[in-house]
């Protein structure tokens, strides 16, 4: 395991130029090229506040941005399992022909939807100060939160990936898989609005709190539950380092399958 | 005696799949019924490579050598036995594998040679003996989709070749591009064999082998035959190629 993470820190450069091509070949040849990564979420909450201030009206006060608080941190997790899964086949041909540590591919994937996530922070705090939402101290618990959800983001990433190469149904199961667990958590609706005889299966979902926790920092401006957060964190954690060992079993034999 | 690469008793089984099955349908609708074959592509290899010198791997097609490079290089894992390598390894096997069709040759540069290992200021320090060795100064903030094969190659082996590595492996890709820029490329081997690095590489040209190696080793059906002086081993291995040609 320590030998496992050594060997990706010895690797870090073609880490670091992973992630830059995942970000820059992404809008390349486009007009407007990087600045999608700020258009894209911009027009996402344009469409959110047209549809639910004109069409669908809600009794929850500025109901874009209690979306929008949700929604960005829940694209990071989705994309980054979505194109993390996919991320080894993908790279077959290089896997076949060159040895590098394979966890770079899933990794550099979680780190640039990372980036991306962070950039789409230069929208959202904006878009919360013009609508009247104060930033306030909470707002400082923010990088936990992160480092929390990016324990999970990177356990299924890599096994997912690693999987994908043996059973290439993954890619598909978890596309479906992903929209029904986009159900089961409070992004669109508060937490509150579950009946109560069905509240378990929410809490069983570990994204669940996460997906609370920063609604509750940028959105009610208040300190997130610190004892669910440390439980769910602790749980990310052994989830990550079971998962890498179970990728360092599986990565074995990826030349010859994939 | 110091070894670069000390493997013990490896063995490799492939499976081979008449119609590989990858889906839960496939695997649903035909379980059990998937007919699968084993192949032992390399059977108890036992080998010591000394520090500083170049080993050639000769054999026919079919017979283990590109397994036995993809074993050292740690893209394969052996199925039992054990490989050890000391010192920093980089492998040749195929050139511009990894490049991005949409990035600049400079930019590929960059890509390409951190997926071989490099760190960034090794490569800063090496870009321009890159690009000059590569013969492709004008073509260098050009996207790669625009070169041409030969370019694409040289471009490749020019990254491959400025790695600064303790152990080189390299599988049947000296021939590169036109009779001068092969030349160049020889010079360079030869370049790293004065400098005490260890090279192993694989040949179909026993003559490549005897001029370039200092050791060969035959391999046949997945087992080592004769492992000993590159010319005599050379000589061995043709003999035999002959009495079953004639």
């Amino acid at each position: 395991m320590l030998k496992q993470i050594q060997n990706i820190y010895l690797y870090r450069e073609m880490l670091r130029n992973v992630v830059l091509r995942e970000l820059r070949a992404r809008y390349k040849g486009s007009v407007l090229g990087f600045l999608w990564t700020f258009v894209n979420p911009l027009l996402m909450l344009v469409i959110y506040s047209v549809v639910f201030s004109y069409i669908l009206k809600t009794e929850i006060i500025n109901y874009p941005m209690f979306i929008f608080v949700a929604l960005l941190p829940w694209n990071y997790f989705v994309n980054s399992i979505l194109q993390g899964t996919v991320s080894l086949v993908q790279n077959a041909g290089l896997i076949k022909k060159i040895y590098f540590p394979r966890e770079v591919f899933p990794i550099a994937v979680v780190i640039s939807n990372l980036v991306n996530y962070l950039l789409s922070l230069l929208i959202m705090i904006p878009a919360l100060l013009l609508t009247g939402v104060h930033i306030k101290l909470p707002a400082i618990s923010f990088p936990l939160i992160l480092l929390v959800e990016t324990f999970f983001v990177l356990a299924f990433a890599l096994v997912l990936s690693v999987i994908n190469i043996y059973f290439r149904d993954m890619e598909h199961l978890v596309g479906v898989i992903i929209l029904a667990l986009f159900y089961l958590t409070p992004v669109l609706y508060p937490l509150s609005l579950i009946p109560e005889n069905i509240i378990w299966i929410f809490n069983l979902n570990p994204i669940t709190p996460i997906i609370q926790a920063y609604r509750d920092i940028f959105f009610e401006g208040i300190w997130p539950d610190w004892a669910v957060l440390m439980k769910v964190g602790l749980f990310g954690l052994v989830l990550l380092v079971f998962s890498m060992r179970i990728f360092d079993r599986m990565q074995r034999d990826a030349a010859e399958h994939i | 005696m110091d070894y670069a690469i000390a493997i013990k008793d490896v063995s490799k089984k492939f499976r081979i799949y008449h119609g590989r099955m990858y889906s839960l349908k496939e695997k649903l609708l035909y379980w059990g019924q998937q007919r699968s074959e084993e192949f032992w592509a390399l059977q108890n290899i036992n080998l010591e490579i000394p520090k500083g010198k170049t080993v050639g791997l000769i054999g026919k097609n079919g017979s283990g050598k590109s397994t036995l490079l993809k074993l050292i290089s740690k893209i394969l894992y052996p199925t039992s036995g054990t490989i050890q390598v000391f010192g920093r390894m980089s492998t040749l096997l195929e050139l511009g594998a990894g490049f991005h069709q949409e990035f600049t040759g400079r930019e590929n540069i960059y890509l390409n040679a951190s997926i071989l290992g490099f760190s960034k200021k090794e490569i800063d320090r090496k870009i321009d003996q890159i690009i000059a060795f590569s013969e492709l100064e004008n073509f260098i903030d050009t996207p790669v989709r625009n070169y041409s094969s030969g370019m694409y190659m040289r471009l490749g082996f020019s990254i491959a070749i400025h790695v600064d590595p303790d152990i080189l492996l390299i599988d049947e890709i000296l021939a590169v591009g036109d009779y001068e820029f092969q030349k160049k490329c020889m010079d360079r081997i030869e370049e790293f064999k004065k400098a005490g690095k260890t090279i192993v590489f694989v040949s179909h040209s026993g003559d490549q082998v005897k001029q370039l190696c200092d050791l060969a080793v035959w391999l046949e059906n997945g087992k080592l035959i004769r492992y000993g002086s590159a010319a005599s081993v050379v000589d061995e291995y043709e003999q035999k190629v002959e009495v079953i040609s004639q």
